[in-house]
């Protein structure tokens, strides 16, 4: 197969997390030059990733990062906002501590990130932002109140974005994964007991029988990435084997 | 070059705009393809794509369509349900006739393709139905060909949900892609030019949509790289829709 993202850069933050590192993957395989962002570097970094510390709510990190960067590229082509993190709570049981905390990596860090790398991808003529939102920014799932609530206002956020940086060329879409196999599924499902029953039942609410893995997401974020896309903008992306085309499935 | 290579697809109403973009992409990227249309092969279709003359709205053009299919490939794994045409009516000045022929392409083709599809579509397949932004949010004067994409929104979820995961089903909802459809609302429009100078301001992309736009994203759902998407209605039309109808640099 040919290289899709021959010749572009890209900037992935969250890049070491489940579903962030294979995507700098991928897109590493399609040609491009890959920056994975993240709090901490993994132990293992594969060649053609360059790996750098990053905390996406630290406004002067951000800021600094894309100065930085600017001196050294002279295009970014693709920005993938991965970071995230979840907290599993409704909402009594969260305190305006961990309430905050979750909108400034998810929301907060999604903006500061977009903003200080606007210029460098308006340099280069446009460019392709591709957001995390979640399905659970349609329908929630229980005990997830703020996570679910910072999804919403991703979506939000990337069509706002979309219609304000469109006509410079620059392309903003949000990803909505359903249940993807990473280390934040696994706690999620954590404390529900059996894993392996649960494991099973989960994959039998699919139309697919399964649930995703990164690389299934990877393949979305790739394509959304790709020139391939050059029309999509201002959507949010639902990727979750089918399990949102059905109404709640009841033990009939 | 060989996203789809060992699949094979049909894909209706391939003469031209959105199914033939469809169609020249499939063959570039390895399928074996059979499109149809109501009147002979185009004269410029590639060599190796297969014609059948078929109005999808009829039974038994659709039977004789899907036994074409299994004699030419055995088995389909790739199924796009493109042919659609739009009436420009309220629903007042719609007769009888029109909601037959409408809804005969745009609704009941489509699941009588799919009927016959699914069972052929062996080793599991790929269904992309070809609906519209319309289904959402309503073009005025389109009332039946927005009620149409809405079915098929619908029957998409259904075949996810009842016939994954050897099946997988999505929409593309494309926005305004120039084809003779588009150029035929701007026709019906007062000053033509002021409405496309008007409607392109209205796009983030800053652009109308080409067929081949819609091509890659029909390609994308048509290989195992989209093998977690199912019960999706994508929509591809440059931003238009995640903006307010009401655009205030625009009064």
């Amino acid at each position: 197969m040919s290289k899709m993202l021959h010749g572009k850069t890209a900037f992935v933050t969250g890049g070491s997390g489940g579903i962030g590192s294979a995507i700098c993957a991928r897109f590493a395989r399609e040609g491009a030059r890959v920056i994975a962002a993240d709090l901490a570097q993994p132990d293992e970094q594969p060649e053609g990733i360059e790996f750098i510390t990053y905390d996406v709510t630290d406004a002067a990190v951000c800021q600094q990062t894309f100065a930085a960067l600017s001196a050294r590229w002279d295009r970014l082509d693709i920005l993938v906002n991965a970071a995230a993190i979840e907290i599993e709570k409704t909402i009594e049981e969260t305190t305006l501590e961990e309430w905050n905390r979750i909108f400034a990596i998810n929301v907060t860090g999604m903006f500061l990130t977009s903003k200080y790398a606007l210029p460098l991808m308006r340099k280069s003529g446009g460019g392709s932002i591709i957001n995390f939102g979640s399905y659970d920014g349609y329908i929630a799932d229980p005990g997830l109140a703020a996570y679910c609530a910072t999804k919403g206002a991703v979506h939000a956020l990337t069509r706002a974005m979309a219609c304000d940086h469109g006509p410079e060329g620059i392309r903003v879409n949000a990803i909505c994964p359903g249940y993807v196999d990473t280390p934040m599924l696994r706690s999620f499902f954590g404390e529900s007991g059996d894993i392996e029953s649960l494991q099973q039942a989960v994959r039998d609410l699919h139309p697919t029988r399964s649930y995703g893995t990164p690389q299934d997401i990877a393949n979305l974020v790739n394509w959304l990435a790709s020139d391939e896309a050059r029309y999509a903008s201002g959507q949010l992306w639902i990727i979750d084997g089918g399990l949102s085309a059905q109404v709640q499935q009841m033990n009939l | 070059m060989n996203r789809l290579n060992g699949k094979t697809a049909l894909v209706t109403g391939g003469r031209q705009g959105i199914g033939r973009a469809i169609v020249d992409r499939f063959v570039i990227e390895g399928a074996q393809v059979m499109t149809c249309g109501r009147g002979p092969r185009p004269r410029d279709l590639p060599q190796a794509v297969l014609w059948e003359t078929a109005d999808v709205a009829q039974k038994f053009d659709v039977d004789a369509l899907t036994d074409r299919v299994v004699a030419a490939f055995g088995e389909l794994s790739v199924l796009v349900n493109n042919a659609g045409l739009q009436i420009e009516k309220t629903i007042v000045e719609t007769t009888d006739r029109d909601w037959d022929l409408l809804m005969g392409v745009n609704a009941k083709a489509v699941f009588m393709l799919c009927r016959d599809c699914i069972p052929i579509m062996g080793k599991g397949g790929s269904i992309i139905n070809i609906g519209s932004i319309s289904a959402s949010s309503a073009d005025p004067g389109l009332a039946l060909y927005n009620a149409s994409k809405a079915f098929v929104q619908g029957l998409t979820r259904s075949i996810a949900v009842d016939h994954g995961p050897a099946i997988r089903c999505n929409a593309i909802s494309p926005g305004w892609i120039l084809t003779g459809m588009a150029d035929a609302a701007f026709a019906a429009a007062g000053d033509t030019e002021q409405a496309k100078r008007d409607a392109l301001a209205r796009h983030p992309a800053g652009r109308f949509g080409q067929p081949a736009d819609i091509a890659n994203l029909a390609l994308w759902l048509a290989s195992d790289e989209a093998a977690f998407a199912t019960g999706q209605c994508y929509t591809l039309d440059g931003g238009l829709t995640a903006a307010s109808p009401l655009n205030p640099g625009l009064f």
